[in-house]
């Protein structure tokens, strides 16, 4: 009688299993890291247009997120992929995951993230400061990077993990960039000694370590519209923000995030079709407040909110190609420095 | 009538059994004697049919049975540990033989209650094997071995799970049991009360051969 | 149980075709990744260094850390569990006392509970808001304490319950003479009870280090930034950074190394194989007060590392629910409940099948019997990377998915119907035979029914592997096929008190689905079937799972 029973359930378990090997047939299905976010009335907007129901996939932070497109493109998990900024794009394109020769007719591709991905908004990782708590130290700001490794600044920042965080990664590069690849490195040591901390990613850092909320280090590396954020979301309405940009030199990275064609697509009119979705004005508009990034499209107008975040006045950069043969190698010198 | 022709046996590089030659006739019951580890138990299995033989043929009525396997024998083997199946009841281990010949369970379970009354355990029916005393528990696995009508029926030290005088005691009910059955019995034993109570003849296992004993 | 040469006719013949089954889920699934894996190790991007960067692991400082602190870490485990769970074996075993039944059946409890769960656990009596730790006010974080304690949780269980076992084979009369001969209990228990159950105690202390170095769930979550191990280091080289070459000739070393301790278990387990059953010490009631104070101790313990841990997580998540979370029950939180419980319940039918299929074929060979060690030796990170470099075309496909969920949950149930095949006496199937029953039948009217205590066991185990499964998951799923425990991991990997009550929830929903999965399958039943002291003691070292096993390797 058990086995009977057992029989019967086995079946319809295959069944059951079988018919989610065939997708929905009209689904576009987007790839995005964890921090996208777009207004659904907009999403629905574009299903409605364009007859396909959206599948947002979250594949992680930005770099996790290549690498679940790389280990699968003999099966593509996705049609479009949106997140991959400026140090991933040669990696991608390496890899063979993208696409290019169809975004490449539409007239879309910015040369900017390698050709082959359309740019959709840009961002600046940099340092914030929490302005209360340095007030409280009664210890003027750093003025330089160099400035954080003396005694009087131990203790403050935290930083993500470059290997497991994309703001974490983009200031490494800068450092790098900022102070050459020996002389950041030395930097890092000594950083280390002077109680740098580090976490997993973004998040962790900015919302479990930094003063703001509730944690102990008064300086973090988020985005330069960080700020920003924290005028619009705050209960009581402000003036004047309780944090700010510290954009030293050797310490400000700029990213600019692309979509893409996934290569495989079943789907690439849709795709093509989101691709300029993400590059429309009401989009434009809305990714400012969302995702807290500038937006490329140009003579887009900025959201009020965004005087809180004065877009950073130089920044650091790296050749894409320099980013994707050397990148790895960073990682894993700064994982031994740093982590030992 | 059973015949045993030749029969070679090794175990372990040693002769168990060599050139062991044995009729039993319908109706007729020998007993086979021998000291523990003589090879008695395995002269049995290869009867049964449960153990190949290493050279050597097993005849029944005239047809060479060596390659067949020991569900189509119809030999029954009696266990000295009785082997009564844990999870069924009294009732169903004596009628499992007859659900295994095809009989439908009904049927197979009404005749085995006519079984148990013959063997006076009409009340066990329903219980669990493990809840009868020694001498029940051989009188079921009798009864089991018996109801399928086998053609030979082969007894592994039957009694030497029970007491002494249990044994003594139920000896001649056994012996009748077995006559009026009327099949070829082989029966394996180290008593020699016992193979003559209940035997026959007797022979026995010196060495791995077969020796008559009056 | 010697099977004279002739065997049973059709038993033999059935048991090795039967083995083709198991065989080509193991060559498939297990023994090709592996051979893929030494494969990129050997010759990938670690190229042209060849064989020197097969020592990358030993002179790359961080590596090595990494790969010390792993042994590290299980080495100190095992000498805790020891330390703490023969004095816990040894009461549980000599006193008698209301409840001792029920507290032996909750030991299996830990088991049963997702590495996550467990993990989660830990986070909640100890981590940053923890139940203890926040009353307390120190931070565990970052430390290597909570790790530590995580693995105690699964592992003291096994030692205490292979204790208990031990020293019920220790012979009575043995006891009572050297009593006689003035030696007090201190020393009786030295000289006479240690020899005889040192070896059952070694043989579960290897398999306690099979689990705290090859664990990957526990060290994910509980490890930190320092003092993850070195499974945790092959996921982050995978996932994160795509340094396949690097991350397989780590796999390739770790693999050498449970390899060389599951052999010594082995080894040890074929020495204490069938041991004849003595008259055991009895048991008695605690007489004196220092004795109360044992037993009372002993519990509190017991209850501190192995109940309390989930405990804290029903707590947090009801006062969550309480406070209004209830929003966790969101479309995304049932589409993974609703994938954890189909994947497990497919992988449970194809692993009762491959099991059943094993345990028969091990019947026929010794090989056979060691080849069901093989899923245990090798940790699911390891099989996950391999099958995903052996089937590129396959990854994120759902049979891939469901196959290495069964391979892995599979030996739970080919050992504990082994143990059970074992403990059968070989005469009922005989008489069955006699009786006119060919092979088949035999097996399906006595073999079969008589095995279902041992069948359940392991289907319970097998289960309990497959609601926890967590690396293969990670690294074989595709987004939408999210179960319960990638939800949790992916909620942990969010700050905030929300999602963090949220994982609590989650982590409460899945434990029930473990207890209930548990509870059917193992449900109490008067054992008096299988005959003999063998059988129904059955040694449950075989039974002893990996958990995420989540095995503990997730």
């Amino acid at each position: 009688m058990q086995r009977r029973l057992f029989a019967l359930a086995a079946t319809t378990l295959a069944a059951l299993t079988f018919s989610t090997l065939t997708h929905a047939a009209e689904e576009l299905r987007v790839m995005v890291h964890s921090s996208f976010a777009l207004p659904k009335p907009l999403l629905a907007q574009f299903e409605a247009q364009n007859g396909v129901k959206l599948a947002i996939i979250k594949g992680g932070d930005a770099g996790e997120m290549l690498n679940k497109l790389i280990l699968t493109r003999a099966r593509p998990v996705a049609d479009v992929v949106f997140g991959i900024d400026n140090t991933l794009a040669n990696k991608a394109l390496a890899a063979g995951v993208l696409e290019p020769t169809l975004a490449q007719a539409a007239g879309t591709v910015d040369s900017q993230l390698g050709g082959a991905l359309a740019a959709v908004d840009y961002g600046f990782v940099t340092l914030n400061y929490d302005k209360a708590a340095v007030v409280k130290t009664g210890t003027p700001l750093p003025k330089n990077l160099s400035d954080l490794t003396q005694p009087a600044y131990k203790g403050w920042l935290v930083v993500p993990n470059p290997a497991t965080s994309s703001p974490g990664h983009a200031f490494l590069l800068a450092t790098i960039a900022g102070m050459g690849e020996e002389k950041a490195f030395a930097w890092w040591a000594q950083m280390r000694t002077n109680g740098l901390k580090v976490v997993k990613g973004w998040s962790e850092a900015y919302y479990t370590e930094f003063t703001r909320n509730q944690g102990s280090h008064p300086l973090v590396v988020s985005y330069a519209t960080s700020p920003a954020a924290e005028v619009f979301y705050a209960k009581e309405k402000l003036t004047e923000s309780p944090t700010a940009s510290l954009n030293l030199a050797g310490g400000v990275f700029r990213q600019v995030e692309g979509v893409a064609l996934i290569k495989g697509t079943v789907q690439p009119a849709a795709a093509l079709a989101f691709v300029d979705f993400m590059r429309s004005a009401p989009v434009q508009q809305a990714l400012q407040t969302e995702m807290w990034m500038y937006p490329a499209v140009p003579k887009t107008p900025l959201a009020p909110v965004m005087r809180h975040a004065a877009e950073p006045a130089a920044f650091e950069s790296l050749p894409p190609q320099v980013i994707a043969d050397q990148g790895a190698k960073w990682v894993a010198r700064w994982t031994q420095v740093v982590l030992k | 009538m059973l015949e045993l022709r030749q029969i070679h046996q090794r175990y372990a590089h040693h002769p168990l059994l060599q050139e062991v030659n044995l009729q039993v006739a319908a109706g007729e019951t020998v007993a086979l004697l021998g000291p523990s580890g003589s090879g008695k138990s395995t002269l049995l299995n290869i009867v049964a049919g449960l153990q190949a033989p290493d050279a050597g043929s097993v005849w029944f009525d005239g047809q060479d049975i060596t390659q067949l396997a020991p569900e189509h024998r119809r030999f029954a083997l009696m266990f000295q540990d009785f082997a009564l199946f844990p999870h069924l009841s009294v009732l169903d281990n004596v009628a499992f033989g007859l659900v295994e010949q095809g009989l439908p369970r009904r049927e197979a379970r009404a005749q085995a209650l006519q079984m148990l009354g013959v063997f006076g355990l009409t009340e066990q029916a329903q219980r669990r094997v493990w809840n009868l005393s020694g001498g029940e528990q051989q009188r079921v696995a009798l009864a089991r071995a018996l109801i399928t009508q086998p053609r030979v029926l082969l007894l592994d030290e039957p009694f030497s799970a029970l007491d002494a005088d249990l044994r003594v005691a139920l000896r001649q009910e056994f012996r009748s049991r077995i006559q009026a059955a009327g099949m070829a019995t082989l029966l394996v034993t180290h008593d020699e009360a016992e193979a003559r109570d209940l035997a026959d003849r007797s022979v026995r296992l010196l060495q791995g051969r077969l020796v008559a004993v009056a | 149980m010697k099977r004279s040469r002739g065997g049973e006719r059709g038993r033999v013949a059935a048991g090795l075709w039967l083995g083709v089954w198991p065989a080509a889920a193991l060559v498939l699934m297990l023994l090709a990744p592996l051979a893929r894996l030494a494969l990129e190790g050997f010759t990938g991007e670690a190229g042209a260094l060849g064989a020197v960067a097969l020592f990358k692991p030993w002179q790359d400082d961080y590596l090595r850390w990494r790969v010390i602190w792993s042994l590290a870490q299980a080495a100190i485990t095992c000498g805790v569990a020891l330390g703490l769970g023969l004095p816990l074996a040894w009461v549980l075993a000599r006193f008698e006392f209301a409840g001792r039944a029920l507290v032996l059946r909750l030991l299996m409890l830990p088991f049963v509970v997702p590495t996550l769960v467990a993990a989660l656990g830990v986070l909640a009596l100890w981590g940053p808001h923890g139940l203890i730790s926040g009353a307390l006010g120190i931070n565990l974080q970052d430390t290597p304490w909570l790790l530590l304690y995580g693995n105690l949780f699964f592992n003291l269980c096994l030692v205490v319950r292979a204790g208990v076992d031990a020293l019920g084979q220790v012979n009575a009369r043995q006891v009572a003479a050297a009593r006689s001969l003035g030696a007090t209990p201190w020393r009786t228990f030295w000289r006479v009870e240690w020899p005889a159950i040192a070896p059952w105690l070694v043989s579960s202390l290897c398999l306690v280090f099979l689990y705290c170095f090859a664990g990957f769930g526990l060290a994910l979550v509980l490890g930190g930034q320092r003092y993850t191990t070195v499974e945790v280091e092959i996921y982050t080289l995978v996932a994160y950074e795509l340094q396949l070459g690097q991350a397989s000739v780590l796999a390739l070393w770790m693999l050498l190394l449970t390899g060389g301790v599951a052999l010594a278990y082995a080894a040890l387990e074929k020495r204490l194989a069938a041991p004849v059953r003595p008259v055991p010490v009895a048991r008695h009631p605690p007489q004196s007060a220092l004795q109360w104070l044992a037993l009372g101790l002993a519990l509190a313990v017991l209850f501190v590392v192995c109940a309390l841990p989930i405990l804290a997580i029903v707590i947090k998540a009801s006062s969550a629910v309480w406070h209004g979370a209830g929003g966790v029950f969101d479309a995304e939180m049932l589409a993974a409940l609703w994938n954890t419980l189909r994947f497990s319940a497919a992988a449970l039918v194809v692993a009762t099948l491959l099991g059943v299929a094993h345990a028969l074929a091990a019947q026929a060979s010794v090989a056979w019997r060691a080849a069901a060690f093989l899923p245990f030796v090798v940790s699911p990170v390891t099989v996950a990377f391999g099958l995903l470099l052996l089937y590129p075309s396959l990854t994120a496909s759902l049979p891939l998915l469901l196959a290495a969920y069964a391979v892995l949950a599979y030996p739970f149930v080919a050992k504990s119907l082994s143990a059970g095949l074992d403990g059968l006496p070989v005469h009922l199937g005989q008489a069955a035979r006699t009786l006119g029953a060919s092979p088949w039948r035999c097996f399906w009217r006595v073999t079969l029914p008589l095995l279902l205590p041992a069948l359940r066991r392991g289907m319970a185990f097998a289960a309990a592997t497959a609601l926890g499964e967590f690396a293969v998951t990670l690294f074989l799923s595709r987004p939408e096929w999210a179960t319960l425990t990638t939800l949790i991991y992916q909620r942990l990997g969010r700050p905030g008190q929300a999602n963090l009550e949220a994982a609590m929830v989650l982590a409460c929903v899945l434990m029930a689905l473990a207890l209930v999965a548990f509870l059917l399958i193992e449900w109490p039943v008067r054992d008096r079937h299988t005959s003999g002291p063998r059988a129904q003691g059955a040694r449950l070292m075989p039974d002893m799972r990996r958990a995420v096993r989540p095995t503990q390797h997730a």
